[in-house]
């Protein structure tokens, strides 16, 4: 499901989540996604595909709950060379880089 | 030579034999100075359970518990497959000593540098 969020940010959620939860979260923010509870190859597959298509320099808000997402999400940066701007589990900012 | 080594364990008390070897194998590991990993997953996460290993004792080894406490001593680490653990409903805070609940993306890192990986 695709939401309206502050500032004009587009947020999606993955399962039945709080939207304005959601929408205070998208501060700063170029786009938020809600992953709810994916986790593990799901999730970062998801994950890429989102980063895909967005712009350099752009900001993805990714709230994780999955257990093993404060591991994972880390990780996945340093391999991947996207730049994870701030961690507070379950909230993840992630800057796509070139 | 890699300086990694990871061991990866699907089993639990399905087969308390291979649980028991892969254990030694990744103290040898850490004992032959590898920074070593053991992966737990599908049965084998049951292990990452305070207690769980306590009655597992295979005759000619010493006791799963002993094993897995003296590799968390020794430095080594344990992944614990989360989907796995969300799969069988067990408990993400009642973990072993050294244990750490990931999902796959840890293990391609681990591994991404090179290094060797047994499964049991």
């Amino acid at each position: 499901m695709t939401i309206a969020g502050t500032r004009g940010v587009w947020i999606t959620t993955t399962e039945g989540t709080d939207s304005l939860e959601s929408a205070r979260m998208s501060d700063g923010a170029d786009e938020v996604w809600d992953a709810g509870d994916t986790g593990c190859g799901d999730l970062v597959l998801e994950l890429r595909t989102r980063l895909d298509g967005m712009r350099a320099g752009q900001v993805l808000r990714l709230v994780a709950r999955d257990p093993g997402a404060p591991e994972d999400i880390p990780a996945w940066c340093r391999l991947t060379g996207h730049t994870l701007v701030a961690g507070q589990p379950p909230v993840y900012d992630i800057r796509k880089e070139s | 030579m890699a300086n990694r080594f990871c061991v990866n364990l699907t089993h639990a008390k399905d087969n308390t034999d291979k649980a028991t070897v892969a254990f030694v194998i990744a103290n040898a590991a850490l004992g032959s100075g590898k920074e070593t990993l053991v992966f737990l997953s599908v049965e084998g996460v049951r292990l990452s359970q305070r207690g769980y290993a306590d009655d597992i004792h295979e005759e000619g080894f010493a006791p799963l518990r002993e094993l897995m406490d003296n590799f968390a001593k020794g430095g080594g680490t344990i992944y614990v497959c989360s989907p796995c653990v969300k799969k069988r409903k067990l408990d993400e805070h009642g973990l072993v000593a050294g244990a750490t609940i990931v999902g796959g993306v840890k293990l391609v890192e681990f591994l991404s540098n090179g290094g060797a990986c047994v499964s049991y």
